[in-house]
């Protein structure tokens, strides 16, 4: 089986586990993940302005090429994932906009390449990844965080119920891990506040790591390159602020299922996480 | 700051930008009771729309809410008048940025986060509060 791949920049850069994980897993699952050809920036956070239709030029080149290739494509950030399907949404529901960037561009695309996140992937090919599975995972309680992007708006997204989603415990479930319920895991970690206004970032990271922990989870899973680099980069400026607080090593979900599928560390490009998973891996007997 | 628009032409164009009705919003305060980062607002969502709908360009302007929301979108989820107040948001930040105020510091940006973020963490605080 072969599917068209974004990784998007930040795989590129900072979120290189994310990436080096996604091709273990999806080789190891018997999918061959293809880069597109030739890709750019999706432009990141999505334009809230409605008159601010340049911001719309980046993320439509994409997809334009993605059809090219097939009528899928695989996108794990949530960052991009996000602005691509809010791009379609826009493209399909004005005309106008679409005939405008598509001249400007010089591209004949219909708004209809559909983005498909791995999580439901997974979730449409249930088998093929529990047929996988070398490694127990038994009893590892997991906390699934899912931020904004993957959930709201709800309309333009349709991933999930974005009060009480489930697809990120049916994937730790699936992998034979335990998920845990947290009700701040739908709730957001600070995004780009970390730039310019650090201390929210900080705070309302402290806040969903505490609730994650405090309802039984050893660990948290995601998918954000964002939402990664606050919850894991972050925890070393929330004890200075909150000095009861805990460690807890924060996965990206490619990184905890290149682990059951005994991918090994190096597959899950586990070294680079700032807060260390390897002891809880070992408790669990897991390197 | 009131030289960016005449007083009257204010609310219009926030509804234009934001593509909003203002009236639509009943000041209900759900959108303040679950925003993460209300607490950080001066004035919080529910606020800074009150303002907006009563005209009230100066406090708008003036008010820190809308440079600390997040665009995380719980309270566009949550509002039972299908206010998306995160465009509300947005449309009064790129008010000030269009009139070039408000834009980021570059170069106030803290040195170890610069190389240690991910670049999506500062391309979206750029598209955010750059114009
Ligand atoms: S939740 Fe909606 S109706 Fe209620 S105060 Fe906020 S914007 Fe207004
Ligand atoms: S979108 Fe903005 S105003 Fe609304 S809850 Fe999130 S941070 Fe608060």
């Amino acid at each position: 089986m072969k599917f068209p791949y974004y990784p998007g920049c930040t795989l590129y850069t900072k979120a290189k586990p994310l990436n080096t994980s996604m091709q273990a897993t999806f080789g190891a699952l018997g999918v061959e993940i293809v880069e597109l050809p030739h890709w750019y920036c999706c432009g990141t956070t999505f334009t809230l302005a409605r008159d601010n239709r340049m911001s719309l030029i980046a993320p439509l080149r994409i997809l334009a090429k993605a059809q090219k290739e097939d009528s899928r494509v695989l996108v794990p950030c949530s960052v991009c994932y996000n602005t691509l399907k809010r791009t379609n949404y826009i493209l399909k529901q004005d005309p106008e906009v679409l005939q405008i960037l598509n001249e400007h561009l010089e591209e004949s695309y219909d708004g209809g390449e559909q983005v498909v996140h791995p999580l439901e992937f997974f979730r449409d090919n249930k088998e093929r990844v529990k047929s996988k599975i070398v490694k127990d995972l038994k009893g590892m309680k997991l906390g699934c965080y899912y931020g904004c992007l993957l959930l709201r708006p709800e309309e333009e997204i349709q991933f999930d119920d974005p009060e009480s989603p489930t697809i990120f415990e049916e994937f730790v479930s699936l992998i034979g891990a335990e998920p845990v319920e947290f009700p701040l895991k739908v709730e957001c970690c600070g995004s780009y506040l970390v730039v310019n206004s650090p201390e929210a970032a900080v705070e309302a990271t402290y806040r969903l790591l505490k609730n994650a922990r405090g309802n039984g989870a050893e660990a948290i899973v995601t998918s954000c390159p964002l939402c990664h680099y606050n919850l894991d980069a972050l925890q070393a400026k929330i004890k200075g602020v909150h000095s009861e607080f805990r460690d807890i090593p924060i996965f990206y979900f490619t990184q905890i299922l290149a682990i059951a599928l005994g991918l090994g560390a190096d597959s899950a490009g586990l070294s680079q996480n700032k807060v260390s998973p390897i002891s809880l891996l070992k408790e669990h007997n897991l390197t | 700051m009131n030289k960016i628009l005449k007083e009257k032409d204010f609310i219009k164009r926030i509804e234009e930008i934001s593509n909003q009705k203002i009236s639509d919003c009943y000041q209900c305060g759900r959108c303040t009771a679950g925003c993460p980062f209300a607490e950080f607002m001066d004035a919080p969502p529910n606020q800074v729309i009150r303002f907006i709908q009563l005209g009230l360009k100066d406090d708008v302007l003036q008010a820190h809410g809308p440079w600390f929301c997040a665009a995380c979108l719980v309270c566009q989820t949550r509002c039972p008048r299908g206010v998306d107040i995160p465009r509300l948001m947005e449309a009064v930040r790129v008010l000030h940025l269009r009139a070039k105020e408000g834009l980021i510091d570059v170069d106030s940006i803290d040195k170890e986060l610069l190389l240690d973020a991910p670049p999506l963490a500062f391309m979206s605080a750029f598209s955010k509060y750059t114009y």
